[in-house]
């Protein structure tokens, strides 16, 4: 991280600077007196740059100033309106008080000083404008910026039946406000920083001060600052970089496109990391446990939520194990299955070449395949894709007797069970790892299936997110904490919060404990 | 290092594996004797075969019942047979899913200890197999095609459950054996006489039982006594009990709900004796009489008559079991262990003198729960 370019000082002429190290790292440069020094360094710093406008003009007709800002990130509108109107038309001469006197003419709240060349890089490249005076050391940053932006919509990826309905988008203010909007108390915190040498990605970790661990918050913030990188494009960069266990197939940092789920996540102790240009938040630490939780589990009525937490465990299991159950049992354990079952698999399978390892693993790099054809693809093609493969897997293959039809329902309820899983991410960990435990059930049977198990179990065993151990509450046992694990406990009953949480004695319980309505509670009179 | 451990788990793991194609799948099994003391084994095996797969294979094979065949080899052990057997056949002989195993009535005659070692000491075959023993040869019984069920074998099996004649199984089996003077009782597979059926047809049914001794075949109970064996071995499940009471015309019949029994072994002065204990639920199902089965009185009446018929069954089964072929399929020998193992000790020997001996006595409760909805008073009301 050297500087290699420098301002060369020759009789106050300024040759041309090098821009190619970090923003951070430039020396700083203050503005000099004369206002076409500024401006010479400005244009080679911006050259070819065609979005970048200048804009000279002359405060009051006398004193020569320069609007800069760049096309399409400022509102230009507002500009001309609210600075360029009043500052063309001023009235008063004098240079002393010019500055003060310009600023008062601005009619916009957002107005800061800005003292350097680096400044100017910083804020006009979040869509201020710049207005810098002859003779003055000082310019202004008008906040004024406008650009495109989707509105905000449900997100796909994480649709819920009852809940809010809006999502995060790509700009980051939104998502801030989206947040703040949902928490209001002051200790929500955001820290900026910016991380990316050419992108100068805006990222805010976000968490409420006395519920989130201070050293958590500051592990979090180490870690990002450690991010040397050209550019953060989606949260996928951030993400491969801060986790503990850089090579393990299991996702150790939550995403979320919803400002519910994050603000969830942040009054339970947990650090939110918001990126600018992306709709997906990371959310530290992350356990095995939340990974099963869905957002409507807490809006549902706890008895279908405790239900279907438990389907979704049971079909995790299956989504993992069901070919190589299939594959171990048929060639290995033939005795395990009920007589009449076997006759039949038997008898689908006479016409079938191949062994059942093979079988599988034919069937279910297909169903990858059309999953991922079907992702991939146009919409209106994509429906075309999924009716062929449904055809391909369902009919045309077990007709042209390559696969038995058994095998085809084995696959079929695994691609069912790994989309029931309420985490993308999730999902993905259990496609990778389905294939090595296959091959070790065609190779050992159910024995193989168990050493995949096991290995599994304690891998996940030793992961950890932020210091949190993936199987938190489970393993170690606390009993407590199991009411948001192996049940979805009402919400009068969840009252103390997770075992990652601020230690603050003061502030351990998320509610008062006797909140259980009753005839006897509440209400107008009793 | 790693892919040295990975590589020698992967080459050492794949010896067993064999594909559901490479199989001949032992739906069925039978052992009679053959020539020069030899075992002849029969095995029914499972054709997963014969449509072209795919769709049609699910319509076409729900009629068509030839899906199994029987083949049969000689050898000097089952083991031996079994090793001939699969010289004949081209896929390898997998007796994972055998749940039959019936015995033909010459082997029977001569002994089957020494065949059940065979299912009990190797690895493969169900110590879970429902056991028989068969009318003449077993290997006829397995060609049968019975027409509600796919095979002999599940035929057996399925009449076996509804336990309304004794159920063993290889394990059964082998314990019974295992036990003093080895007693034991098996489920008789004869065919269904021509006369209950509309077409001519082998079909094997259950009727009565065969009783060993020392692992022999030494005699058979029919229908009617084998009921009476089930009612001191706790093994009856359902039953139907008709009964007629003295004066009247018509009969009650009762539907049995549940029993239990107990054994109570007792001896005094060097006299055996065992108090059989039996306690019976019952529903009325049908009554011809003209008897209001809502007057305590003769609830009471129908409860004793009940249960001097079940005695009268029990008694029946006894006399032939005791006194005739004296096998002690009761298992009395254990709870005699159980409560004087001083004297047994001493006695063990002369068992099979003590056996017909032991002085058996009754005791019998019956409760009858339910009268059934229907009064039928008015209709014979009106008669009289």
């Amino acid at each position: 991280m050297k500087f290699s370019g420098i301002w060369k000082k020759k009789k106050d002429h300024f040759q041309n600077i090098q821009l190619n190290e970090s923003l951070d790292t430039l020396p700083k440069i203050p503005l000099h007196p004369e206002l076409n020094q500024n401006i010479e360094v400005l244009k080679s710093a911006y050259k070819d740059c065609s979005d970048v406008v200048f804009r000279e003009f002359s405060i009051g007709s006398s004193i020569n100033a320069v609007l800069l800002y760049i096309d399409g990130l400022s509102n230009t509108e507002e500009v001309d309106q609210h600075v360029l109107k009043p500052l063309i038309q001023m009235k008063n001469h004098e240079h002393g008080a010019i500055f003060e006197k310009t600023k008062k003419e601005i009619s916009v709240s957002d107005i800061k000083d800005i003292y350097s060349i680096n400044d100017i890089f910083k804020q006009i490249s979040i869509g201020n404008s710049i207005i810098l005076i002859e003779k003055e050391t000082k310019g202004i940053s008008i906040g004024l910026p406008k650009w495109e932006k989707r509105s905000i919509m449900e997100p796909d990826a994480e649709s819920v039946i009852r809940g809010p309905r809006e999502g995060f988008i790509e700009t980051l203010r939104v998502n801030t406000s989206l947040l703040r909007r949902k928490i209001r108390h002051p200790l929500l915190r955001m820290k900026q920083m910016d991380i990316g040498r050419y992108t100068e990605t805006q990222v805010i970790v976000a968490y409420i001060e006395g519920i989130a661990n201070s050293t958590l918050v500051d592990e979090v913030t180490s870690r990002l600052k450690r991010i040397k990188i050209d550019g953060i494009l989606e949260s996928g960069y951030i993400e491969e970089m801060i986790v503990d266990h850089p090579f393990s197939p299991f996702s150790q940092v939550l995403t979320t496109e919803r400002p519910d789920v994050a603000s969830a996540c942040l009054l339970e102790g947990r650090v939110v990391i918001l990126i600018d240009g992306t709709p997906i938040t990371l959310i530290a630490p992350c356990t095995f446990a939340s990974l099963m939780q869905a957002p409507e589990d807490y809006y549902n009525q706890f008895y279908i939520s405790t239900l279907i937490r438990w389907l979704r465990y049971i079909f995790f299991f299956i989504a993992l194990l069901a070919p190589s159950a299939y594959v171990a049992i048929l060639t290995f354990h033939q005795e395990m299955l009920p007589t009449t079952l076997l006759l039949t698999i038997a008898q689908s399978r006479e016409q079938i070449p191949f062994p059942a390892l093979i079988e599988a693993f034919i069937m279910e790099i297909t169903f990858e395949a059309l999953r991922e054809a079907g992702v991939r693809l146009p919409k209106q093609v994509g429906a075309a894709v999924s009716i062929v493969g449904a055809l391909v897997i369902g009919q045309a293959a077990t007709a042209a007797g390559l696969v038995s039809s058994p095998m085809v329902m084995v696959v079929a309820i695994t691609g069912v069970a790994s989309f029931l899983m309420p985490r993308y991410a999730t999902g993905i960990s259990i496609r990778i790892l389905r294939f090595p435990i296959m091959i070790f059930s065609g190779m050992l049977g159910l024995l193989g299936v168990m050493i995949g198990i096991t290995a599994i179990v304690a891998h996940m065993c030793t992961l950890k997110s932020f210091g949190v151990p993936y199987f938190n509450s489970t393993a170690p046992l606390k009993i407590q904490n199991l009411k948001d694990v192996l049940i979805r406990a009402p919400w009068w009953a969840m009252d103390t919060r997770p075992e990652f949480s601020s230690k603050d004695t003061s502030n351990l319980r998320r509610q008062s404990s006797n909140l259980k309505p009753g005839p006897s509670k509440g209400g107008g009179e009793s | 290092m790693l892919l040295l451990c990975l590589t020698s788990i992967f080459l050492t793991g794949c010896w067993d594996r064999t594909e559901v194609n490479d199989l001949a799948l032992i739906l069925a099994a039978g052992i009679d004797k053959g020539e020069n003391k030899n075992i002849e084994l029969s095995a029914q095996i499972y054709i997963p075969g014969g449509s072209q797969g795919g769709q049609q294979s699910g319509m076409s094979n729900g009629s068509s019942s030839g899906q199994s065949f029987v083949r049969s080899a000689e050898g000097e052990t089952i083991a031996d047979a079994m090793a001939r057997l699969q010289e004949e056949l081209t896929r390898e002989v997998f007796w994972g899913q055998n749940e039959v195993l019936i015995i033909g009535e010459k082997l029977a005659k001569a002994g089957i200890s020494d065949e059940i070692d065979f299912w009990m000491r190797h690895s493969e075959p169900r110590i879970r197999a429902d056991v028989f023993v068969s009318k003449g040869r077993s290997k006829t019984v397995l060609g049968a095609k019975p027409e509600l069920e796919r095979d002999a074998a599940k035929q057996l099996r399925k009449i076996v459950k509804t336990h309304i004649g004794v159920k063993v199984t290889v394990k059964d089996l082998s314990q019974m054996l295992s036990g003093e003077s080895a007693p034991a009782v098996l489920p008789w597979v004869e065919k269904l006489p021509p006369s209950l059926m509309d077409k001519k047809k082998e079909i094997p049914i259950i009727n009565g039982a065969a009783i060993f001794k020392e692992g022999k075949m030494v005699g058979r109970l029919d229908d009617k006594e084998t009921r009476g064996i089930l009612w001191p071995r706790n093994e009856i499940k359902s039953g139907m009990i008709t009964i007629s009471i003295d004066d009247e015309n018509g009969y009650i019949s009762l539907n049995l709900l549940r029993s239990h029994t107990e054994l109570i072994p007792s001896i005094k002065n060097g006299q055996w004796s065992m108090h059989i204990k039996t306690n019976a639920d019952l529903e009325v199902v049908q009554n011809t009489t003209i008897l209001n089965l809502f007057n305590p009185k003769v609830i009471k009446k129908s409860e004793q008559k009940v249960a001097d018929e079940i005695e009268q069954r029990e008694r029946l089964a006894f006399s032939e079991v005791q006194e005739k072929l004296n096998s002690d399929i009761f298992d009395f020998a254990n709870e005699f262990q159980r409560k004087y193992p001083q004297i047994w000790k001493q006695k063990k020997d002369e068992w099979n003198e003590i056996f017909p001996q032991v002085a058996v006595s009754f005791e019998t409760k019956v409760k009858i729960k339910r009268n059934g909805l229907a009064t039928g008073k008015h209709q014979r009301g009106v008669e009289q």
